[in-house]
């Protein structure tokens, strides 16, 4: 029997795949555009001018009066969506003529991490004033006025690292200096307890499903990053199957339904280096409703942090030691944490960064579908180090 | 492994093509032409890597060929009775190197691969719906074969800079 080509989704696959994996319904939408779309051209080079167009006819559908786009330039940082940066001269509603620093973000032909610009343009807006994030102006769900989804938020000053310090791609592996560590540690977790106890049930969140309390949040993560790994992956690993298995056969019930950033770690956060305070937290393109463990385990991670000077306590994102960290964040979220529940999501987690990083990663590298499939690639190395880390976890709960 | 040098060679020929080269100083003709080399020179590499094995054991058997034709020509003439021998000596070592080369570097992916995709639907199907302790020894196998391939893994991007502890790891050559 030929083996599937899933660089040529047929309907029924398409159809299979959603039948037996249901989800969120953006998300289904997102996967569902990705496969119809990856039989089609790879990513070609957008010229600069092709974005500042784009980016003028959606501000021109949105604003009533002139603007203009001046000092607009490519913008690094990230590995899954094309960013540009510009100041946006304008008449302000509310503030009058001004120039305002702006970022246009939009997504490659596939992704990464394939994600819904309408979800995130959502939960951004509905933080602003909660917690530091940049402020959103304008979306391009659908592409129709850049050359796919996109949209526009403020840019936010700061640094996500030490200015001395480096790192590998993506900010993993950022070494923050033991003087910054209180300062930006306490910020980091009030920050991640105010967002897991946010009110999100009158926020504007339309595009959020709301799962229900008890396993229905944890089910529906399961079935999204299964059909991930089902529609991506090249190779299947044996391990990842044993994972599936023991995680379906073991779903915790949560108690409290939060908003989950879904990549809150140490890399995502803007902090200015004058006053170390945190201006900004970034990347909300994974954020869900479920359950507060999924970024816990995420946050704490062993490849987001670091040791400390005596070279045995691990600081979790760099930050704080592991139960400090815990105990206040119980402080300041009010919500309580289950370390059982906490290992459940710890494996979650394994599973579903190396879902994205080698399912998907290696396949839109291979098919030429990103703005930096070099970058993709790379970062598809580091999921080696993920399924080790796998492969001990499960051995602790098998 | 996923992560093979095709896939390494085709994303840095696209990096090279798309945002490099459009950056360089177009007064600095030296990176310009030296630039658009490197690009010539992978895509040949990218576009040859896949047949180099088929290539060296196709040369190998012309070779051979040419080997035998001489010999049989030469065997009269005392002047080549040395060189004779130490031709006979190498065609020999050739013919049996020829004789075990005989899969194809592709044929050998497509059917681990393949076996990958086998051993997925098994465990799935083993697992599905039961209590996962009762299978202690078949998981057991599972995650020591998981130990040794990932280590491998590990070690073949070793240049990447994930691991902690990189001196920790054996060299890949006595591994496989």
């Amino acid at each position: 029997m030929p083996r599937l080509d899933k660089n040529h989704p047929t309907h029924e696959w398409i159809a299979q795949l959603r039948e037996r994996f249901p989800c969120e319904k953006e998300i289904d939408r997102v996967l569902t555009r990705k496969l119809q779309r990856r039989a089609g051209p790879p990513y070609s080079p957008l010229a600069l001018t092709t974005l500042i167009e784009g980016t003028q006819a959606l501000i021109r559908s949105e604003l009533k009066g002139d603007f203009e786009i001046i000092d607009a330039n490519w913008l690094s940082g990230g590995a899954s969506k094309l960013q540009m940066v510009f100041k946006l001269k304008w008449n302000q509603p509310g503030v009058g003529p001004t120039i305002t620093p702006m970022v246009l973000r939009m997504e490659p032909s596939e992704s990464v991490v394939e994600t819904s610009r309408l979800c995130e343009f959502q939960i951004i807006k509905a933080l602003e004033g909660h917690i530091p994030v940049p402020p959103t102006y304008w979306a391009d769900e659908e592409g129709k006025y850049l050359p796919y989804p996109a949209m526009i938020y403020g840019f936010a000053e700061g640094v996500t690292k030490p200015t001395a310090s480096s790192s590998n791609v993506t900010g993993v592996g950022t070494m923050i200096p033991p003087e910054l560590r209180p300062v930006l540690g306490g910020q980091f977790i009030k920050h991640l307890g105010i967002v897991h106890s946010f009110d999100w049930r009158n926020a504007g969140l339309s595009s959020f499903d709301e799962p229900a309390l008890g396993k229905q949040a944890v089910e529906w993560q399961l079935n999204h990053w299964e059909r991930v790994w089902e529609e991506d992956a090249n190779e299947d690993v044996p391990v990842m199957r044993l994972a599936m298995a023991w995680m379906r056969n073991n779903m915790p019930p949560v108690d409290h339904i939060s908003v989950i950033h879904g990549d809150f770690r140490t890399g995502n956060f803007l902090y200015t280096e004058h006053n170390n305070e945190i201006s900004a937290w970034l990347d909300w393109e994974l954020t869900h409703l479920g359950d507060r463990h999924e970024d816990l385990a995420w946050t704490t991670k062993t490849v987001f942090g670091h040791k400390a000077e005596d070279g045995e306590t691990f600081l979790v994102g760099g930050l704080a030691p592991l139960d400090e960290f815990i105990a206040e964040y119980e402080k300041a979220s009010g919500l309580t944490v289950n370390r059982k529940t906490l290992q459940y999501y710890d494996i979650f987690n394994s599973f579903k960064s190396i879902t994205i990083c080698l399912a998907t990663g290696s396949r839109a590298a291979r098919n030429g579908k990103t703005h930096q499939d070099v970058l993709v690639a790379w970062l598809a190395g580091i999921s080696y180090g993920l399924l080790d880390e796998l492969r001990t976890q499960l051995e602790e709960v098998l | 492994m996923d992560i093979r040098p095709a896939l390494q060679i085709q994303t840095v020929i696209k990096t090279l093509t798309d945002v490099v080269l459009p950056a360089v100083d177009p007064s600095n003709k030296l990176a310009i032409e030296q630039a658009r080399l490197a690009i010539g020179t992978l895509n040949i590499v990218l576009q040859r890597q896949a047949l180099m094995y088929r290539y060296d054991r196709d040369e190998l058997a012309r070779a051979l060929a040419l080997a035998d034709n001489l010999q049989e020509q030469a065997k009269d003439l005392p002047a080549a009775a040395h060189a004779l021998h130490a031709l006979a000596n190498s065609a020999e070592v050739g013919a049996d190197v020829l004789d075990r080369a005989k899969t194809d570097p592709a044929e050998l992916e497509a059917t681990n691969v393949d076996l990958r995709d086998k051993l997925g639907a098994l465990i799935t199907a083993l697992y599905t719906g039961q209590d996962t302790t009762k299978l202690k020894h078949i998981t057991h196998s599972i995650t020591a074969h998981a130990k040794e391939q990932i280590l491998r893994e590990r070690i073949w991007l070793l240049g990447q800079g994930w691991e902690p502890d990189p001196k920790s790891l054996p060299p890949l050559e006595t591994l496989i």
